[in-house]
């Protein structure tokens, strides 16, 4: 039987070109999945809730165990008005060695009026001569409250593996209603740098911390910066970190550790600071370790 | 190539006699100076050499180039458009404010009329009325497209003027002399050169200088700072 030709790239694309579109309404106290649509590899687990705060923690299950060359994977959420979620991932998000085509994740959340969504997923750990694109497209509406975590490492650090990957092209696009604007874009090729990786050479781990909100009275920011820088020199010479007022209202905290135990406690202070200052909320255990 | 009297309408505005107040900035190199990252100059050549080419090759340059280009093609959208998006990726306040302090003291005087092209004075009106955040690269390749600089020759400049207050801030800052901040010039003049090449053909603007990143947010908690930023 011939093959049938019309269907061999739809069919290339099985296991590797998978979407998640979720959408999330209010209901009472709680917020609950409305809508949901997956396609493989994306595995799809319904909200958990944590706490009594009504928060959906939405689990991004990827069971392939990580990305490979020509994956094309995306997320699609919607926030409806006053809906809450938190978004993680299980385990660190891999990315193997690719000999050409990149591998991509593109997310896109749009979060309505008085809605919260906070992101949070594991570390993304490039694999020597990987690949990876990933862009992320966050819309705020008046009133919503957005908090990121982003963090890389520079590979397989147990065994010796550091800022080996061929490229890795990373964009964090958060817009608010009025138009304004916070934009985090690079574009890293470690084995293309003649002249060495610099600085970032005495460090593993780089991560992004931005939380943005126009509900929050602006008055409180600046307590909750202080706390945050506290947070960040505790760590001594195993960390370095900033925190400043970006172009959004806000704050944008970028840090660079040694470790990976400063990483996860930094990340976890940070986020529980940030969360009760903000929110008026605890951070939920989220059981990973 | 530039003719004469190009090379002099465009020189004053990279010149250090010109007041756009660089010389109050640091671009965070006080506070990694007081980190301990950096204490000597070739220390200081690693720290620039590393931001120019992870950073201000592809970011800053790059609007340099873009806004140079928008002037020719008698576009301020364009302009508008990589000014806004530069204003969103600069996450840093100190290092914003200042670009933006200096964006303003040169459109004051390239946007002045009657000789100014239309799109440096529409720019310069967009900014006026808080429409546009009006960044000295912008500023500066708008302002040098009109003085008849290619667009090689512009980010080469702004380069070499960014360069300057880096020397400049590092000679109040460490142990070094004006003879070491020469021969730092002269070691990054191809690098200056590689910068433009490579924001001369972008499009798109990146920028990973994290720990330099970090020490710019830093700057703003220091307990003693001669620089402000």
């Amino acid at each position: 039987m011939p093959p049938l030709q019309s269907n061999q790239p739809a069919m290339a694309d099985v296991g590797r070109v998978g979407s998640l579109d979720l959408r999330y309404r209010r209901d009472g106290s709680r917020t609950i999945l409305a809508s949901s649509r997956c396609s493989t590899p994306w595995h799809f687990f319904p909200p958990a809730y944590l706490d009594d705060s009504g928060c959906a923690v939405t689990s991004l299950v990827n069971p392939s165990g990580g990305f490979v060359a020509g994956d094309h994977l995306s997320i699609h959420a919607a926030l409806e008005e006053g809906a809450h979620v938190m978004m993680t991932t299980p385990s660190a998000n891999r990315v193997y060695r690719s000999l050409g085509e990149e591998s991509k994740q593109s997310v896109s959340l749009s979060v309505a009026p008085g809605a919260v969504i906070e992101w949070f997923p594991e570390v993304t750990i490039p694999f020597a001569g990987s690949r990876f694109v990933q862009t992320m497209a966050v819309m705020l509406a008046k009133g919503a409250t957005a908090l990121i975590w982003d963090s890389l490492a520079s590979g397989r650090v147990a065994r010796g593996e550091r800022w080996a990957f061929t490229s890795l092209r990373n964009e964090i696009d958060l817009t608010l209603a009025s138009g304004a604007r916070l934009l985090e874009r690079y574009h890293v090729r470690p084995e293309q740098e003649p002249h060495g990786f610099g600085l970032i050479s005495a460090y593993d781990y780089v991560a992004s911390f931005f939380v943005v909100s126009e509900a929050l009275d602006p008055d409180r920011w600046p307590a909750l910066r202080d706390t945050i820088v506290g947070i960040l020199d505790s760590f001594g010479s195993d960390l370095l970190g900033g925190v400043t007022e970006p172009p959004v209202p806000g704050l944008a905290v970028k840090l660079v550790s040694r470790s990976p135990e400063a990483l996860v406690m930094v990340q976890e202070r940070v986020w529980e600071a940030t969360r009760r200052e903000v929110l008026g909320l605890a951070r939920p255990a989220l059981r990973h370790y | 190539m530039l003719n004469t009297l190009s090379l002099l309408h465009g020189l004053r505005f990279i010149d250090s006699f010109f007041p756009s107040g660089g010389y109050a900035y640091s671009s965070g190199l006080e506070a990694a100076v007081q980190g301990g990252a950096v204490r000597s100059g070739e220390q200081l050549s690693q720290y620039v050499g590393q931001m120019f080419r992870q950073g201000v090759a592809r970011r800053e340059a790059v609007a340099v180039g873009i806004a140079h280009e928008a002037l020719l093609r008698n576009d301020v959208q364009v302009a508008l458009a990589i000014d806004h998006e530069l204003h969103a990726m600069k996450l840093g306040q100190e290092s914003r404010l200042a670009s933006q302090q200096m964006g303003r003291q040169v459109v004051k005087i390239a946007a002045e009329p009657p000789a100014a092209h239309v799109v440096l004075r529409d720019f310069y009106a967009a900014m006026k009325t808080d429409r546009t955040p009006g960044h000295f690269p912008v500023v500066l390749g708008l302002t040098l497209a009109d003085a008849g600089w290619d667009r090689a020759e512009t980010i080469a400049a702004f380069c070499y003027q960014t360069a300057i207050g880096f020397v400049s801030a590092a000679l109040k800052l460490l142990p070094m002399g004006q003879r070491e901040g020469q021969h730092l010039l002269e070691r990054w003049t191809p690098l200056f050169d590689e910068c433009a090449k490579e924001a001369t053909e972008a499009t798109t603007m990146t920028a990973w200088s994290p720990v330099q990143d970090i020490y710019a947010m830093r700057h703003a908690r220091l307990e003693s700072r001669l620089f402000r930023s």
